[in-house]
Protein backbone atom coordinates (compact mmCIF):
# COMPACT_ATOMS: atom_id res chain seq x y z
CA UNK A 1 0.00 0.00 0.00
CA UNK A 2 1.25 3.47 -0.70
CA UNK A 3 1.30 6.35 1.73
CA UNK A 4 -0.21 9.09 -0.38
CA UNK A 5 -3.61 10.60 0.24
CA UNK A 6 -6.32 8.44 -1.36
CA UNK A 7 -9.38 10.45 -0.40
CA UNK A 8 -9.83 14.01 0.75
CA UNK A 9 -12.57 16.57 0.95
CA UNK A 10 -14.60 18.90 3.07
CA UNK A 11 -16.37 17.92 6.29
CA UNK A 12 -19.49 19.88 5.52
CA UNK A 13 -19.93 17.65 2.49
CA UNK A 14 -19.20 14.37 4.28
CA UNK A 15 -19.30 14.50 8.07
CA UNK A 16 -17.35 12.09 10.24
CA UNK A 17 -20.31 9.68 10.57
CA UNK A 18 -20.83 9.46 6.82
CA UNK A 19 -17.11 9.24 6.25
CA UNK A 20 -16.64 6.30 8.63
CA UNK A 21 -19.64 4.65 7.03
CA UNK A 22 -18.14 5.07 3.58
CA UNK A 23 -14.64 3.87 4.54
CA UNK A 24 -16.27 1.03 6.45
CA UNK A 25 -18.29 -0.28 3.52
CA UNK A 26 -15.15 -0.06 1.45
CA UNK A 27 -13.17 -2.05 4.04
CA UNK A 28 -10.32 0.46 3.96
CA UNK A 29 -7.26 0.35 6.25
CA UNK A 30 -5.26 3.45 7.04
CA UNK A 31 -5.30 6.77 8.78
CA UNK A 32 -8.04 9.38 8.61
CA UNK A 33 -6.82 12.88 9.38
CA UNK A 34 -9.47 15.44 10.30
CA UNK A 35 -8.66 19.14 10.36
CA UNK A 36 -10.91 21.80 11.81
CA UNK A 37 -10.58 25.47 11.01
CA UNK A 38 -11.03 26.12 14.72
CA UNK A 39 -8.29 23.89 16.06
CA UNK A 40 -4.55 23.95 15.38
CA UNK A 41 -3.95 20.24 15.80
CA UNK A 42 -5.50 17.61 13.55
CA UNK A 43 -7.50 14.66 14.86
CA UNK A 44 -6.54 11.15 13.76
CA UNK A 45 -8.59 7.99 13.38
CA UNK A 46 -6.91 4.67 12.55
CA UNK A 47 -8.88 2.08 10.64
CA UNK A 48 -8.31 -1.61 10.10
CA UNK A 49 -10.41 -3.17 7.33
CA UNK A 50 -13.01 -0.47 7.74
CA UNK A 51 -13.26 -0.59 11.51
CA UNK A 52 -11.88 2.17 13.74
CA UNK A 53 -9.20 0.75 16.05
CA UNK A 54 -7.70 3.86 17.61
CA UNK A 55 -7.96 7.64 17.54
CA UNK A 56 -6.26 10.71 18.94
CA UNK A 57 -7.40 14.27 19.40
CA UNK A 58 -4.97 16.43 21.37
CA UNK A 59 -4.63 14.82 24.77
CA UNK A 60 -7.56 12.47 24.19
CA UNK A 61 -7.23 9.00 22.76
CA UNK A 62 -9.38 5.98 21.95
CA UNK A 63 -13.16 6.28 22.18
CA UNK A 64 -13.08 9.72 23.83
CA UNK A 65 -11.03 11.06 20.95
CA UNK A 66 -13.23 9.61 18.22
CA UNK A 67 -16.41 10.89 19.85
CA UNK A 68 -14.95 14.39 20.27
CA UNK A 69 -14.21 14.48 16.54
CA UNK A 70 -17.93 14.22 15.75
CA UNK A 71 -18.16 17.86 16.85
CA UNK A 72 -15.92 18.95 13.98
CA UNK A 73 -18.39 19.83 11.30
CA UNK A 74 -16.44 22.57 9.58
CA UNK A 75 -13.10 21.58 8.12
CA UNK A 76 -11.22 19.14 5.93
CA UNK A 77 -10.42 15.46 5.94
CA UNK A 78 -7.92 13.24 4.20
CA UNK A 79 -7.49 9.51 4.21
CA UNK A 80 -4.11 7.87 3.79
CA UNK A 81 -4.02 4.19 2.94
CA UNK A 82 -1.49 2.25 5.02
CA UNK A 83 -1.09 -0.93 7.00
CA UNK A 84 -2.51 -0.62 10.48
CA UNK A 85 0.45 -0.26 12.84
CA UNK A 86 -1.03 1.11 16.03
CA UNK A 87 -2.44 -0.70 19.00
CA UNK A 88 -6.15 -1.54 19.01
CA UNK A 89 -7.91 0.34 21.80
CA UNK A 90 -11.38 0.62 20.31
CA UNK A 91 -13.51 -2.47 20.46
CA UNK A 92 -16.92 -1.10 19.58
CA UNK A 93 -18.33 -1.86 16.14
CA UNK A 94 -18.25 0.77 13.47
CA UNK A 95 -21.98 1.40 13.28
CA UNK A 96 -22.22 1.61 17.04
CA UNK A 97 -19.56 4.32 17.10
CA UNK A 98 -21.27 6.26 14.34
CA UNK A 99 -24.76 6.10 15.80
CA UNK A 100 -23.57 6.73 19.36
CA UNK A 101 -21.34 9.60 18.25
CA UNK A 102 -24.21 11.29 16.45
CA UNK A 103 -26.49 10.72 19.42
CA UNK A 104 -23.99 12.39 21.77
CA UNK A 105 -23.64 15.25 19.32
CA UNK A 106 -27.41 15.70 19.15
CA UNK A 107 -27.74 15.53 22.90
CA UNK A 108 -25.18 18.31 23.19
CA UNK A 109 -22.64 16.12 24.98
CA UNK A 110 -19.98 16.73 22.35
CA UNK A 111 -18.59 20.20 21.89
CA UNK A 112 -19.32 21.53 18.44
CA UNK A 113 -16.45 23.48 16.93
CA UNK A 114 -17.05 26.50 14.78
CA UNK A 115 -20.08 28.61 14.05
CA UNK A 116 -23.34 26.80 13.59
CA UNK A 117 -24.44 26.55 10.02
CA UNK A 118 -28.12 25.95 9.50
CA UNK A 119 -29.28 27.52 6.31
CA UNK A 120 -32.80 26.37 5.63
CA UNK A 121 -33.62 25.24 2.16
CA UNK A 122 -36.94 25.99 0.62
CA UNK A 123 -38.22 24.19 -2.37
CA UNK A 124 -40.08 25.89 -5.13
CA UNK A 125 -43.59 24.63 -4.38
CA UNK A 126 -45.40 25.64 -7.51
CA UNK A 127 -45.57 23.40 -10.52
CA UNK A 128 -46.47 24.76 -13.89
CA UNK A 129 -49.21 22.95 -15.76
CA UNK A 130 -49.73 24.48 -19.15
CA UNK A 131 -50.64 28.14 -18.86
CA UNK A 132 -52.09 28.26 -15.37
CA UNK A 133 -49.81 27.48 -12.44
CA UNK A 134 -50.85 24.73 -10.03
CA UNK A 135 -50.10 24.93 -6.33
CA UNK A 136 -49.98 21.75 -4.30
CA UNK A 137 -49.62 21.52 -0.56
CA UNK A 138 -47.96 19.19 1.95
CA UNK A 139 -49.57 16.11 3.47
CA UNK A 140 -52.87 16.79 5.18
CA UNK A 141 -53.12 16.49 8.95
CA UNK A 142 -56.46 14.71 9.20
CA UNK A 143 -56.92 15.51 12.85
CA UNK A 144 -57.95 19.02 11.76
CA UNK A 145 -60.51 17.79 9.25
CA UNK A 146 -64.02 17.81 10.74
CA UNK A 147 -66.11 17.10 7.69
CA UNK A 148 -65.72 16.10 4.07
CA UNK A 149 -67.51 17.34 0.99
CA UNK A 150 -67.44 16.16 -2.60
CA UNK A 151 -67.81 18.36 -5.66
CA UNK A 152 -68.23 17.36 -9.30
CA UNK A 153 -66.43 18.82 -12.28
CA UNK A 154 -67.48 22.44 -12.86
CA UNK A 155 -69.26 22.81 -9.50
CA UNK A 156 -68.83 26.17 -7.86
CA UNK A 157 -67.29 25.68 -4.43
CA UNK A 158 -67.07 29.33 -3.48
CA UNK A 159 -68.58 32.31 -5.25
CA UNK A 160 -66.90 35.68 -5.25
CA UNK A 161 -68.89 38.17 -3.18
CA UNK A 162 -70.54 35.57 -0.97
CA UNK A 163 -69.93 35.49 2.75
CA UNK A 164 -68.15 32.72 4.55
CA UNK A 165 -65.11 32.01 6.63
CA UNK A 166 -64.58 28.25 6.38
CA UNK A 167 -61.22 27.01 5.34
CA UNK A 168 -61.02 23.82 3.29
CA UNK A 169 -58.12 21.67 2.36
CA UNK A 170 -58.13 19.72 -0.90
CA UNK A 171 -57.95 16.01 -0.09
CA UNK A 172 -58.09 14.86 -3.69
CA UNK A 173 -58.49 16.65 -6.99
CA UNK A 174 -57.99 20.12 -8.35
CA UNK A 175 -59.78 23.47 -8.23
CA UNK A 176 -59.54 26.62 -10.28
CA UNK A 177 -59.42 30.07 -8.71
CA UNK A 178 -60.81 32.87 -10.81
CA UNK A 179 -61.92 36.49 -10.56
CA UNK A 180 -65.12 37.87 -12.06
CA UNK A 181 -64.86 40.97 -14.20
CA UNK A 182 -67.23 42.89 -16.44
CA UNK A 183 -65.87 41.04 -19.45
CA UNK A 184 -66.07 37.56 -17.96
CA UNK A 185 -63.97 35.52 -15.59
CA UNK A 186 -60.19 35.41 -15.47
CA UNK A 187 -58.50 32.23 -14.31
CA UNK A 188 -55.66 33.09 -11.96
CA UNK A 189 -54.32 29.76 -10.77
CA UNK A 190 -55.17 26.20 -9.83
CA UNK A 191 -54.72 24.43 -6.55
CA UNK A 192 -54.33 20.70 -5.95
CA UNK A 193 -53.95 18.10 -3.19
CA UNK A 194 -52.99 19.55 0.17
CA UNK A 195 -53.65 23.17 -0.85
CA UNK A 196 -55.97 25.38 1.20
CA UNK A 197 -59.02 27.31 0.23
CA UNK A 198 -60.21 30.28 2.27
CA UNK A 199 -58.56 33.01 4.24
CA UNK A 200 -56.93 32.76 7.61
CA UNK A 201 -57.49 36.48 8.11
CA UNK A 202 -61.22 35.76 8.15
CA UNK A 203 -60.68 33.76 11.33
CA UNK A 204 -58.92 36.69 12.97
CA UNK A 205 -61.28 39.49 12.09
CA UNK A 206 -64.37 37.46 11.20
CA UNK A 207 -67.19 37.87 8.65
CA UNK A 208 -65.24 38.06 5.46
CA UNK A 209 -66.48 38.31 1.92
CA UNK A 210 -65.06 35.76 -0.50
CA UNK A 211 -62.71 37.54 -2.86
CA UNK A 212 -62.52 34.96 -5.61
CA UNK A 213 -64.53 32.20 -7.20
CA UNK A 214 -63.41 28.61 -6.85
CA UNK A 215 -64.59 25.88 -9.19
CA UNK A 216 -63.93 22.16 -9.19
CA UNK A 217 -61.80 20.87 -12.08
CA UNK A 218 -62.73 17.21 -12.28
CA UNK A 219 -64.12 15.66 -9.14
CA UNK A 220 -62.81 17.16 -5.95
CA UNK A 221 -62.90 15.94 -2.39
CA UNK A 222 -62.56 18.68 0.21
CA UNK A 223 -61.92 18.48 3.93
CA UNK A 224 -63.41 21.21 6.07
CA UNK A 225 -60.95 22.33 8.71
CA UNK A 226 -61.88 22.70 12.35
CA UNK A 227 -62.24 26.47 12.46
CA UNK A 228 -62.85 26.42 16.20
CA UNK A 229 -59.49 24.76 16.74
CA UNK A 230 -57.73 27.15 14.37
CA UNK A 231 -59.46 30.21 15.82
CA UNK A 232 -58.46 29.11 19.34
CA UNK A 233 -54.88 28.75 18.27
CA UNK A 234 -54.92 32.12 16.54
CA UNK A 235 -56.43 33.72 19.62
CA UNK A 236 -53.23 32.88 21.47
CA UNK A 237 -50.78 34.51 19.07
CA UNK A 238 -49.55 38.06 19.66
CA UNK A 239 -51.18 41.12 18.14
CA UNK A 240 -48.07 41.66 16.01
CA UNK A 241 -48.30 38.18 14.54
CA UNK A 242 -51.99 38.70 13.78
CA UNK A 243 -51.30 41.95 11.97
CA UNK A 244 -48.54 40.23 10.00
CA UNK A 245 -51.02 37.56 8.88
CA UNK A 246 -53.57 40.22 7.98
CA UNK A 247 -50.95 42.12 6.04
CA UNK A 248 -49.86 39.04 4.05
CA UNK A 249 -53.51 38.20 3.39
CA UNK A 250 -54.24 41.70 2.14
CA UNK A 251 -51.14 41.57 -0.01
CA UNK A 252 -52.36 38.35 -1.61
CA UNK A 253 -55.71 39.97 -2.41
CA UNK A 254 -53.99 43.01 -3.88
CA UNK A 255 -51.65 40.98 -6.06
CA UNK A 256 -54.64 39.10 -7.45
CA UNK A 257 -56.45 42.42 -8.07
CA UNK A 258 -53.34 43.66 -9.86
CA UNK A 259 -53.32 40.54 -12.01
CA UNK A 260 -56.90 41.28 -13.06
CA UNK A 261 -56.19 44.95 -13.74
CA UNK A 262 -53.11 44.07 -15.75
CA UNK A 263 -55.00 41.52 -17.79
CA UNK A 264 -57.88 43.96 -18.37
CA UNK A 265 -55.40 46.64 -19.36
CA UNK A 266 -56.70 49.09 -16.80
CA UNK A 267 -53.38 49.65 -15.17
CA UNK A 268 -50.80 52.29 -15.67
CA UNK A 269 -47.78 50.78 -13.92
CA UNK A 270 -45.94 54.08 -13.86
CA UNK A 271 -48.66 55.85 -11.90
CA UNK A 272 -48.07 53.70 -8.83
CA UNK A 273 -44.44 54.56 -8.35
CA UNK A 274 -44.51 58.08 -9.72
CA UNK A 275 -43.12 60.60 -7.25
CA UNK A 276 -42.08 57.87 -4.83
CA UNK A 277 -38.55 57.11 -3.84
CA UNK A 278 -37.03 53.65 -3.83
CA UNK A 279 -36.64 52.42 -0.27
CA UNK A 280 -35.48 48.86 -0.85
CA UNK A 281 -33.86 48.01 -4.14
CA UNK A 282 -34.75 44.67 -5.72
CA UNK A 283 -32.09 42.08 -4.89
CA UNK A 284 -30.65 44.32 -2.17
CA UNK A 285 -29.57 42.75 1.13
CA UNK A 286 -32.12 43.70 3.77
CA UNK A 287 -32.36 41.73 6.98
CA UNK A 288 -34.96 43.82 8.77
CA UNK A 289 -38.73 43.74 8.82
CA UNK A 290 -40.72 46.97 9.12
CA UNK A 291 -44.23 47.95 10.04
CA UNK A 292 -45.77 51.08 8.55
CA UNK A 293 -46.84 53.54 11.22
CA UNK A 294 -48.06 56.13 8.81
CA UNK A 295 -48.15 56.82 5.07
CA UNK A 296 -48.03 54.62 1.96
CA UNK A 297 -45.62 52.36 0.19
CA UNK A 298 -45.75 50.34 -3.02
CA UNK A 299 -44.29 46.92 -3.78
CA UNK A 300 -43.24 46.46 -7.40
CA UNK A 301 -41.20 43.90 -9.27
CA UNK A 302 -38.63 44.99 -11.78
CA UNK A 303 -38.99 43.00 -15.00
CA UNK A 304 -37.81 43.29 -18.58
CA UNK A 305 -41.04 45.15 -19.26
CA UNK A 306 -40.51 47.74 -16.55
CA UNK A 307 -41.82 47.78 -13.01
CA UNK A 308 -44.92 45.69 -12.32
CA UNK A 309 -46.82 47.08 -9.34
CA UNK A 310 -47.93 44.34 -6.94
CA UNK A 311 -49.41 45.89 -3.83
CA UNK A 312 -50.06 49.18 -2.12
CA UNK A 313 -49.24 49.14 1.56
CA UNK A 314 -50.92 51.24 4.20
CA UNK A 315 -50.65 51.88 7.89
CA UNK A 316 -50.28 48.59 9.78
CA UNK A 317 -48.77 46.69 6.82
CA UNK A 318 -45.43 44.94 6.97
CA UNK A 319 -42.55 44.87 4.53
CA UNK A 320 -38.96 43.63 4.50
CA UNK A 321 -37.57 40.16 5.02
CA UNK A 322 -39.68 37.57 6.83
CA UNK A 323 -37.25 34.68 7.43
CA UNK A 324 -39.97 32.04 7.84
CA UNK A 325 -42.19 33.09 4.93
CA UNK A 326 -41.21 33.29 1.30
CA UNK A 327 -43.61 35.45 -0.68
CA UNK A 328 -41.21 35.91 -3.58
CA UNK A 329 -41.30 39.67 -3.01
CA UNK A 330 -38.90 42.12 -1.36
CA UNK A 331 -36.03 42.19 -0.68
CA UNK A 332 -34.84 39.63 -3.27
CA UNK A 333 -37.48 39.72 -5.97
CA UNK A 334 -39.26 43.04 -5.61
CA UNK A 335 -38.56 46.64 -4.71
CA UNK A 336 -40.28 48.88 -2.18
CA UNK A 337 -41.18 52.47 -3.04
CA UNK A 338 -42.23 54.95 -0.40
CA UNK A 339 -44.20 58.18 -0.35
CA UNK A 340 -42.75 61.18 1.47
CA UNK A 341 -45.10 60.82 4.43
CA UNK A 342 -43.93 57.30 5.28
CA UNK A 343 -43.16 56.54 8.93
CA UNK A 344 -41.71 53.15 9.88
CA UNK A 345 -40.81 51.07 12.89
CA UNK A 346 -38.56 48.00 12.88
CA UNK A 347 -40.20 44.77 14.07
CA UNK A 348 -38.68 42.12 16.33
CA UNK A 349 -38.40 39.34 13.75
CA UNK A 350 -36.92 36.84 16.23
CA UNK A 351 -40.05 37.00 18.34
CA UNK A 352 -42.33 36.46 15.35
CA UNK A 353 -40.13 33.63 14.14
CA UNK A 354 -40.27 31.77 17.43
CA UNK A 355 -44.00 32.31 17.55
CA UNK A 356 -44.30 30.82 14.07
CA UNK A 357 -42.15 27.90 15.19
CA UNK A 358 -44.65 27.13 17.95
CA UNK A 359 -47.72 26.94 15.70
CA UNK A 360 -49.40 23.68 14.76
CA UNK A 361 -48.31 22.15 11.48
CA UNK A 362 -51.71 22.82 9.91
CA UNK A 363 -51.58 26.51 10.70
CA UNK A 364 -47.99 26.69 9.49
CA UNK A 365 -49.08 25.01 6.27
CA UNK A 366 -51.95 27.45 5.78
CA UNK A 367 -49.63 30.40 6.28
CA UNK A 368 -47.03 28.85 4.00
CA UNK A 369 -49.68 28.27 1.37
CA UNK A 370 -50.72 31.92 1.61
CA UNK A 371 -47.13 33.02 0.98
CA UNK A 372 -46.79 30.59 -1.93
CA UNK A 373 -50.00 31.96 -3.40
CA UNK A 374 -48.59 35.48 -3.20
CA UNK A 375 -45.49 34.29 -4.99
CA UNK A 376 -47.39 32.44 -7.71
CA UNK A 377 -49.96 35.22 -8.23
CA UNK A 378 -47.06 37.62 -8.64
CA UNK A 379 -45.67 35.40 -11.36
CA UNK A 380 -49.10 35.37 -13.01
CA UNK A 381 -49.30 39.18 -12.86
CA UNK A 382 -45.86 39.52 -14.41
CA UNK A 383 -46.81 37.06 -17.15
CA UNK A 384 -49.93 39.10 -17.95
CA UNK A 385 -47.75 42.20 -18.19
CA UNK A 386 -45.38 40.35 -20.50
CA UNK A 387 -48.21 39.22 -22.78
CA UNK A 388 -49.31 42.82 -23.05
CA UNK A 389 -45.85 44.06 -23.98
CA UNK B 1 -28.88 5.65 -2.48
CA UNK B 2 -28.01 2.06 -3.18
CA UNK B 3 -24.26 1.46 -3.36
CA UNK B 4 -22.88 -1.19 -5.69
CA UNK B 5 -19.98 -2.92 -3.99
CA UNK B 6 -18.02 -4.49 -6.80
CA UNK B 7 -15.58 -6.24 -4.47
CA UNK B 8 -18.32 -8.31 -2.89
CA UNK B 9 -20.72 -8.19 -5.83
CA UNK B 10 -23.41 -6.84 -3.60
CA UNK B 11 -25.80 -3.96 -3.83
CA UNK B 12 -26.04 -2.31 -0.46
CA UNK B 13 -29.22 -0.52 0.37
CA UNK B 14 -30.86 0.98 3.36
CA UNK B 15 -34.30 0.28 4.76
CA UNK B 16 -35.52 2.45 7.61
CA UNK B 17 -38.31 1.82 10.09
CA UNK B 18 -40.04 5.07 10.89
CA UNK B 19 -42.97 5.87 13.14
CA UNK B 20 -44.11 7.58 16.33
CA UNK B 21 -42.41 6.73 19.63
CA UNK B 22 -43.40 3.42 21.26
CA UNK B 23 -45.11 2.23 18.07
CA UNK B 24 -43.00 -0.91 17.80
CA UNK B 25 -40.16 -0.06 15.41
CA UNK B 26 -37.54 -1.64 17.64
CA UNK B 27 -39.76 -4.64 18.34
CA UNK B 28 -40.01 -5.15 14.59
CA UNK B 29 -36.25 -5.12 14.22
CA UNK B 30 -35.72 -7.34 17.23
CA UNK B 31 -38.18 -9.85 15.83
CA UNK B 32 -36.41 -9.89 12.47
CA UNK B 33 -33.02 -10.23 14.12
CA UNK B 34 -34.26 -13.15 16.20
CA UNK B 35 -36.36 -15.00 13.61
CA UNK B 36 -34.34 -14.66 10.45
CA UNK B 37 -31.00 -15.53 12.04
CA UNK B 38 -29.58 -17.18 8.95
CA UNK B 39 -30.08 -14.01 6.93
CA UNK B 40 -28.71 -11.64 9.56
CA UNK B 41 -25.08 -10.60 9.27
CA UNK B 42 -23.33 -9.66 12.44
CA UNK B 43 -24.43 -8.14 15.69
CA UNK B 44 -27.31 -5.83 16.26
CA UNK B 45 -26.17 -2.37 17.30
CA UNK B 46 -28.43 -0.78 19.85
CA UNK B 47 -28.06 2.82 20.98
CA UNK B 48 -30.18 4.20 23.78
CA UNK B 49 -31.67 7.44 22.64
CA UNK B 50 -34.00 9.38 24.85
CA UNK B 51 -37.40 7.67 24.91
CA UNK B 52 -36.52 5.30 22.09
CA UNK B 53 -33.76 3.05 20.90
CA UNK B 54 -31.87 3.32 17.66
CA UNK B 55 -31.14 -0.08 16.18
CA UNK B 56 -29.05 -1.21 13.28
CA UNK B 57 -27.98 -4.45 11.66
CA UNK B 58 -27.08 -5.89 8.27
CA UNK B 59 -29.47 -8.24 6.56
CA UNK B 60 -29.03 -10.50 3.55
CA UNK B 61 -32.48 -11.23 2.22
CA UNK B 62 -33.08 -14.54 0.47
CA UNK B 63 -35.49 -15.47 -2.28
CA UNK B 64 -35.33 -12.02 -3.82
CA UNK B 65 -33.10 -12.91 -6.75
CA UNK B 66 -30.20 -10.90 -8.08
CA UNK B 67 -29.87 -7.59 -9.85
CA UNK B 68 -27.25 -7.76 -12.58
CA UNK B 69 -25.56 -10.66 -10.83
CA UNK B 70 -25.33 -8.84 -7.51
CA UNK B 71 -26.98 -9.88 -4.27
CA UNK B 72 -28.94 -7.40 -2.27
CA UNK B 73 -27.55 -6.55 1.14
CA UNK B 74 -29.84 -4.51 3.31
CA UNK B 75 -28.96 -2.31 6.26
CA UNK B 76 -31.93 -2.13 8.58
CA UNK B 77 -32.30 0.90 10.81
CA UNK B 78 -34.71 2.48 13.19
CA UNK B 79 -34.55 6.19 13.71
CA UNK B 80 -35.19 8.22 16.85
CA UNK B 81 -38.19 10.46 16.38
CA UNK B 82 -37.32 13.41 18.58
CA UNK B 83 -36.40 16.64 16.88
CA UNK B 84 -33.11 16.96 18.72
CA UNK B 85 -31.61 13.85 17.10
CA UNK B 86 -31.17 15.59 13.80
CA UNK B 87 -27.65 14.30 13.06
CA UNK B 88 -28.65 10.70 13.66
CA UNK B 89 -31.77 11.16 11.58
CA UNK B 90 -29.78 12.73 8.81
CA UNK B 91 -27.30 9.85 8.66
CA UNK B 92 -30.07 7.28 8.73
CA UNK B 93 -32.60 8.93 6.46
CA UNK B 94 -30.25 10.41 3.90
CA UNK B 95 -30.04 8.00 1.05
CA UNK B 96 -32.65 5.64 2.47
CA UNK B 97 -33.73 3.28 -0.30
CA UNK B 98 -36.87 2.07 1.37
CA UNK B 99 -39.06 2.98 4.31
CA UNK B 100 -41.47 1.10 6.49
CA UNK B 101 -43.82 3.36 8.36
CA UNK B 102 -44.99 1.66 11.53
CA UNK B 103 -48.31 3.04 12.73
CA UNK B 104 -49.74 2.37 16.16
CA UNK B 105 -53.23 0.84 16.13
CA UNK B 106 -54.08 2.17 19.57
CA UNK B 107 -56.91 4.67 19.41
CA UNK B 108 -55.03 7.12 21.66
CA UNK B 109 -52.05 7.21 19.30
CA UNK B 110 -54.09 8.28 16.29
CA UNK B 111 -52.81 11.82 16.27
CA UNK B 112 -49.22 10.76 16.93
CA UNK B 113 -49.30 8.56 13.81
CA UNK B 114 -50.40 11.42 11.61
CA UNK B 115 -47.88 13.85 13.06
CA UNK B 116 -45.09 11.34 12.61
CA UNK B 117 -46.00 10.76 8.97
CA UNK B 118 -45.97 14.48 8.30
CA UNK B 119 -42.67 14.69 10.10
CA UNK B 120 -41.29 11.97 7.84
CA UNK B 121 -42.41 13.85 4.78
CA UNK B 122 -40.72 17.02 5.97
CA UNK B 123 -37.51 15.22 6.85
CA UNK B 124 -37.38 13.50 3.48
CA UNK B 125 -38.04 16.77 1.76
CA UNK B 126 -34.97 18.24 3.42
CA UNK B 127 -32.91 15.61 1.65
CA UNK B 128 -34.70 16.26 -1.62
CA UNK B 129 -36.80 13.09 -1.53
CA UNK B 130 -40.53 13.03 -2.18
CA UNK B 131 -42.58 10.79 0.08
CA UNK B 132 -44.74 9.99 -2.94
CA UNK B 133 -41.78 8.55 -4.85
CA UNK B 134 -39.65 6.76 -2.28
CA UNK B 135 -40.36 3.00 -1.84
CA UNK B 136 -42.64 2.98 1.19
CA UNK B 137 -44.90 0.46 2.89
CA UNK B 138 -47.09 0.80 5.96
CA UNK B 139 -47.45 -1.54 8.84
CA UNK B 140 -50.48 -1.15 11.09
CA UNK B 141 -48.92 -2.54 14.20
CA UNK B 142 -50.25 -3.98 17.48
CA UNK B 143 -53.25 -5.74 15.89
CA UNK B 144 -52.84 -8.47 18.54
CA UNK B 145 -54.19 -6.11 21.20
CA UNK B 146 -57.73 -6.72 19.96
CA UNK B 147 -57.60 -10.17 21.60
CA UNK B 148 -56.99 -8.49 24.90
CA UNK B 149 -60.03 -6.26 24.73
CA UNK B 150 -58.04 -3.10 24.23
CA UNK B 151 -59.72 -0.70 21.88
CA UNK B 152 -57.84 -0.31 18.61
CA UNK B 153 -58.72 1.51 15.42
CA UNK B 154 -60.18 -0.51 12.57
CA UNK B 155 -57.99 -0.89 9.50
CA UNK B 156 -60.29 1.15 7.32
CA UNK B 157 -59.93 4.14 9.57
CA UNK B 158 -56.15 3.86 9.66
CA UNK B 159 -56.02 3.46 5.91
CA UNK B 160 -58.15 6.58 5.64
CA UNK B 161 -56.00 8.54 8.10
CA UNK B 162 -52.60 7.65 6.76
CA UNK B 163 -52.68 6.08 3.35
CA UNK B 164 -55.27 8.04 1.49
CA UNK B 165 -52.93 10.26 -0.46
CA UNK B 166 -49.97 7.90 -0.50
CA UNK B 167 -51.73 4.70 -1.58
CA UNK B 168 -48.79 2.46 -0.69
CA UNK B 169 -48.93 -1.25 0.22
CA UNK B 170 -50.15 -1.60 3.80
CA UNK B 171 -50.10 -4.58 6.15
CA UNK B 172 -51.74 -5.26 9.47
CA UNK B 173 -49.26 -6.81 11.85
CA UNK B 174 -47.98 -7.43 15.30
CA UNK B 175 -44.28 -6.98 15.91
CA UNK B 176 -44.63 -8.74 19.25
CA UNK B 177 -45.99 -12.00 17.81
CA UNK B 178 -44.28 -11.49 14.45
CA UNK B 179 -47.49 -11.46 12.42
CA UNK B 180 -47.05 -9.49 9.24
CA UNK B 181 -43.49 -8.40 10.07
CA UNK B 182 -41.90 -10.50 7.35
CA UNK B 183 -44.60 -9.54 4.87
CA UNK B 184 -44.06 -5.83 5.30
CA UNK B 185 -40.29 -6.17 5.06
CA UNK B 186 -40.55 -8.40 2.00
CA UNK B 187 -42.92 -5.99 0.28
CA UNK B 188 -40.62 -3.08 1.01
CA UNK B 189 -37.58 -4.92 -0.30
CA UNK B 190 -39.43 -5.84 -3.45
CA UNK B 191 -40.17 -2.16 -4.03
CA UNK B 192 -36.53 -1.31 -3.32
CA UNK B 193 -35.42 -4.00 -5.75
CA UNK B 194 -37.65 -2.57 -8.47
CA UNK B 195 -36.35 0.91 -7.82
CA UNK B 196 -32.73 -0.26 -7.96
CA UNK B 197 -33.42 -2.19 -11.12
CA UNK B 198 -35.05 0.72 -12.90
CA UNK B 199 -32.20 2.95 -11.78
CA UNK B 200 -29.61 0.61 -13.27
CA UNK B 201 -31.33 0.05 -16.57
Amino acid sequence: MNNSVSLSGSLDFLNLGELLNLLGTNGSSGMLRVKSSYKAEAGLVYLDKGNPINATNGSLSGMDAIFSLFGWTDGEFEFVQEDPSCEKTINKSRMEIILDGLRLLDEGKIEKLGPKTGASTQDEPAAISGQVPLIKGPLVDYSYVVDEEGFYDGDEIVQEGNHGDWIWVILEGMAEISKQTASGSIEILRIGDGAFLGSVAALISGGRVRTATVKAVGNVQLGMLDSQLLANELANVSADFKSLLNSVDSRLKQVVEMAVKTKENQNNPESYIEGKKQLIKQGHEEERLFIIKNGDAVIARQTDNGYVPLAQLKKGDFFGRIPFLDMGHEPYSAAVFSADNLKLAAVDVKKLESEHQGLSSTLKNIIGHMATSVSVSTMVTCNFQKQKA
Amino acid sequence: MAVVNLKKRQIECKVVYYGPGRCGKTTNLEYIHKSFKNQVMGEMVSINTDGDRTLFFDFLPMNLGKVRGCDLRVQLYTVPGQVRYSSTRKLVLRGADGLIFVADSLEVRRKKNMLSLIDLQQNLKEYGVSIFKVPLVMQYNKRDLSHENISIMDLKKMEHDLNRQLKVPAFPGSALTGDGVGKALHACMKLVMQAVQSELS
